[in-house]
């Protein structure tokens, strides 16, 4: 209305589309998306990961050359001649060179290590997905599954920023919020890694913009303790499994911001 | 005496570290005094006489019958060799396409921020400098015990935490720790 006598003031008369351009920039101006913070909360890989047959195929040949190739060991310097060492020392030598013929090197070697314990976790056999042992060698994604208009839906933990907030301090009292503060987490940086743009309902038509911007951040001990207002349920998961439980443009929205292992 | 150093100088090198026993006996005699001393020196300085190949890897005559009994030949080596740099070449492409399409989604997300609020946008970019305490954190340390102060003071801003654990072959004897004392880190 208020473009409209503006216009209607000027000499020539106004014509349709100019009027809507006028309106359309006045809204423009006033309306700022309300702005998010999202955390990407991030358990690191514990163990190392399997060598592929190729790569264990590889590692045992080099071993063959290595031991082919290197320095002869001078016996008499580290042992007497005669002595009880030397010959436990030949036949542990004599054992390593069968072994190593025999391309069983890096399984033996572990073996060998005294009360290890095992790669495998009994998380991973019970598919326990609130463990944070469970799946040592990837990392662990937490997402947390929050009602949204009567649906159910997997989620990164969210937050609004205040006004006058920095986005990263915002993104701390989220996690808190959202996850209680049992956790010893560690926020990257000040930077947003990520940007997501929640559909908006059709109703208001672009008026109320919503924008998320997603943090990273690491967990180096404690647990979850979700806040039951907000959510119903967490879970520790793989980029993999994430792909199976979140809506399909959220996924389209996040997949480039997690690693692939 | 001076006489003597200075023909020790003229020798081949293998023999200069038997120096100090040459001055020390008369011609002819070898010295057993020590053994020990004797087979040190005898790794160190190898003799020159080539009949036997040497820990210190100066003659080494039996490099090339080993090396056939370890491979199967130059072809094979060859083609194992190329297979291993094409297994490296395509991980270091899916890591780095990986790496890109992570920068990508940050630049994204920064230029949105520079939409949306300039002032957002200027404090996402600041230097963070280490030293620097804010006045929050000032104000939090002076009611704070010991123990809580450094565990303040440890976190360096800019630098990755301590606690953050390198991948080993097998995991923890205590598993992950599910028991953390709840700490309220002041904001920065």
């Amino acid at each position: 209305m208020f473009s409209r006598t503006v216009l209607s003031s000027c000499k020539r008369a106004p014509q349709a589309h100019e009027v809507a351009q006028v309106d359309a920039a006045l809204s423009k101006k006033t309306a700022r998306p309300k702005v998010h913070t999202g955390i990407i909360l991030n358990r690191s890989p514990i163990i190392t990961r399997t060598p592929t047959a190729f790569e264990k195929a590889y590692y045992a040949y080099q071993t063959r050359i290595h031991r082919a190739l290197h320095n002869p060991f001078p016996y008499d310097f580290y042992f007497k001649q005669g002595s009880p060492l030397e010959s436990r020392f030949n036949i542990e030598e004599r054992r390593r060179e069968r072994k190593a013929e025999a391309e069983k090197l890096a399984e033996a070697t572990m073996r060998d290590e005294e009360e290890a314990m095992p790669r495998v976790h009994e998380a991973d056999i019970n598919s326990d997905f609130k463990n944070l042992n469970r799946r040592g060698q990837r990392n662990l994604y937490l997402l947390l599954q929050k009602q949204e208009n009567g649906t159910a839906v997997w989620k990164f933990p969210q937050g609004i920023v205040d006004r006058g907030e920095l986005l990263h301090h915002a993104a701390t009292r989220g996690l808190e919020v959202e996850c209680g503060n049992n956790m010893d987490t560690w926020i990257v940086s000040r930077n947003p890694i990520g940007v997501f743009h929640p559909p908006s309902p059709a109703s208001t038509g672009g008026a109320e913009e919503d924008v998320v911007f997603f943090y990273k951040a690491h967990i180096m001990a404690g647990q979850v303790r979700p806040n039951r207002t907000h959510t119903q349920d967490f879970a520790w998961l793989t980029k993999g499994e994430i792909k199976t439980r979140v809506d399909e443009d959220y996924w389209l929205g996040i997949k480039d911001i997690l690693s692939d292992f | 005496m001076s006489v003597s150093v200075l023909k020790l100088n003229g020798l081949p090198f293998q023999l200069r570290g038997l120096g100090a026993r040459l001055y020390s006996t008369r011609k002819g005699e070898v010295s057993s005094s020590d053994p020990q001393k004797d087979i040190i020196r005898r790794h160190l300085y190898p003799p020159n006489i080539r009949n036997k190949a040497s820990p210190t890897g100066t003659w080494r005559p039996d490099v090339a019958r080993a090396l056939q009994r370890a491979i199967p030949s130059v072809q094979a080596h060859e083609t194992i060799e190329r297979a291993w740099l094409l297994h490296q070449r395509h991980l270091r492409k899916k890591r780095d396409a990986e790496l890109q399409r992570k920068f990508n989604c940050m630049r994204q997300a920064m230029q949105e921020l520079e939409e949306i609020d300039s002032r957002l946008f200027r404090e996402a970019n600041k230097q963070e400098d280490p030293r620097a305490r804010s006045l929050a954190e000032v104000e939090a340390m002076k009611s704070m015990s010991e123990p809580e102060k450094r565990a303040v003071e440890s976190r360096v801003r800019g630098l990755f935490p301590r606690e953050l654990r390198i991948p080993t072959d097998t995991p923890p004897k205590n598993g992950w720790p599910n028991e953390w004392r709840a700490f309220q880190r002041p904001l920065a």
